[in-house]
């Protein structure tokens, strides 16, 4: 072998990058010529040298401020998707202004029937809209915080109290897309734990929407508040057979919560699919390594049930 | 499906990584079909490190936020067009250092003193002074040492083209293999490896002037 090909090499050598054949017999040419293994020496300390200077890991309170202020720009961030694709592609564009004349007319067909709809709606029916929100719909841009959420006792209905530039009020159904959309908001931005713990106590009742499914894993995953993430996580129970990004969710909180409260309910949550190859895996590691013995004892037992795989 | 024996066996690092890359790819799809939580999963998995990297190659806190921020809002924007024909991570990755790239090139224009960066704060310090010692107390001469090392070593660094001192960053301090840092910067290995080549020639050469 050539001290050449060697010299080109040793970089590749001492950073892992070199094959094992090829490595094999560099390391076997070093042991005979002196030169060359000067200068692998060389090359090892110049990592050396670098690796005196380390990486710094950023610290827990700047990785947390980073984090915030990027979920505040992905409130107002919007995905640009395939549609968006379909905007900028410039055939798309020309097939559009082939069909142009017949747009314009057709939106002002649409907008001059609208326009007469709305002015029939409102002179039959002013006012009365009982039954469904009372609340002006602010844009959620607008509102400050949510203030209290109250549901009255043997109904539906629910009352939210909110702060825009003066404190408003909502009230109607739980069905209300409206109402909906104040108790997401609520259940992820209210510094206040006790009224998320409202709102996700009372989205739990309709968790088969997605957004207030999405919500849910949300509290879950990220809410400070132990009460909250337990309410969450009740919530998600009966979907935890069915829908993987539930069980992956309870999963990790199992894996990663600090309360065992949540994780034995977790752990109970899990209990109709145990036999996933996933929650296996899971199993396995709180049997051997969770610091609570109930949660380990129940994990062992929850392992013993399962039909051995062939 | 686990298979052969009845034991099941305790998860291996690589099951560990191809069930991260699994989920990943689970995770992708949802935020694709618009789940902001999904894709808020999906940044914690890499924000560490993506912080990490922003942080020792522009010196700062600020321009690291920065890059961080533009990173995943530009990959929040995108996702509907990442057509896994690569890792996720590789994709995110790819974005990061072109952003970095950028921020060297213009603080190469601007001729930015090398090892001096500012805080949250806007106050500025030695970065070289911030590195944390582990063994420091036990040989204050060592210590010494050790920070002349480190300015000599962050002043060569200012030396390298952006594109050399990417591909350094990745290889020596990311530890990433040169075939993963080909694809991170839209090139082949045996070019990322010829960088490196050339990176690691200059640095020697600008040590051993400064010894």
């Amino acid at each position: 072998m050539k001290c050449e090909w060697v010299q080109q090499n040793v970089l590749l050598y001492v950073y892992d990058e070199l094959p094992d054949d090829a490595r094999h017999e560099l390391e076997q040419h070093v042991v005979r010529c002196k030169d060359c293994a000067a200068e692998v020496e060389s090359v090892k300390k110049f990592r050396a040298d670098f690796a005196q200077s380390p990486v710094q890991e950023p610290s827990a309170s700047f990785l947390a401020a980073s984090r915030m202020r990027l979920q505040e720009a992905l409130e107002t961030a919007e995905q640009g998707g395939w549609w968006s694709r379909l905007i900028f592609d410039p055939v798309h564009w020309l097939n559009q202004i082939r069909f142009a004349p017949a747009l314009a007319a057709a939106i002002f067909i649409i907008g001059f029937a609208g326009g007469i709809g709305a002015t029939y709606r409102l002179v039959k029916a002013p006012i009365e809209n009982p039954g469904n929100s009372t609340n002006t719909t602010p844009s959620l841009a607008s509102i400050s915080g949510v203030s209290s959420i109250i549901q009255q006792p043997g109904t539906n209905q629910v009352t939210i109290k909110f702060d825009t530039v003066s404190p408003q009020e909502a009230r109607g159904s739980l069905s209300d897309p409206n109402i909906q959309q104040l108790l997401l908001f609520a259940a992820r931005n209210n510094f206040n734990a006790g009224l998320r713990m409202d709102s996700v106590n009372l989205l739990t009742q309709q968790p088969n929407n997605q957004h207030v499914r999405e919500a849910l894993l949300y509290a879950l995953r990220y809410d400070s508040n132990t009460g909250v993430r337990l309410k969450a996580l009740e919530g998600l129970g009966p979907y935890v057979k069915d829908d993987v990004q539930v069980r992956d969710a309870v999963l990790e909180s199992l894996m990663s919560e600090s309360n065992p409260g949540i994780r034995i309910e977790a752990l109970r949550l899990l209990q109709p699919c145990a036999a996933d190859s996933s929650v296996r895996i899971v199993l396995h590691r709180l049997a051997d390594k969770d610091e609570n013995r109930y949660i380990r004892a129940q994990a062992r037992s929850m392992i013993s049930q399962l039909p051995e795989m062939n | 499906m686990e298979r052969s024996s009845g034991i099941p066996q305790p998860p291996t690092q690589a099951h560990m990584l191809t069930q991260s890359r699994i989920d990943d790819t689970l995770l992708v799809r949802e935020a694709q079909r618009g789940s902001r939580s999904a894709f808020e999963e999906l940044v914690r998995h890499y924000d560490q490190a993506v912080l990490r990297l922003a942080l020792h190659l522009t010196g700062s806190e600020h321009e690291a936020q920065d890059i961080y921020q533009d990173a995943f809002l530009k990959a929040y924007k995108n996702i509907g067009r990442f057509r896994f024909e690569c890792s996720f991570y590789t994709w995110i990755y790819r974005i990061v250092t072109n952003l970095c790239l950028d921020n060297i090139r213009k603080k190469q224009v601007r001729k930015e003193e090398a090892p001096v960066a500012t805080d949250s704060e806007g106050e500025v310090y030695d970065i070289l002074s911030q590195v944390a010692d582990d063994r420091s107390g036990a040989d204050p001469e060592r210590d010494l040492m050790r920070r002349e090392l480190g300015g000599r070593i962050s002043r060569a660094l200012q030396k390298l083209t952006p594109r050399e001192r990417m591909v350094f960053e990745l290889k020596h301090y990311q530890g990433l293999k040169l075939r993963t840092v080909g694809e991170m910067l839209n090139t082949t290995e045996e070019t990322a490896k010829n960088t490196l080549f050339r990176a690691t020639q200059k640095l020697r050469a600008t040590l051993a002037d400064m010894r």
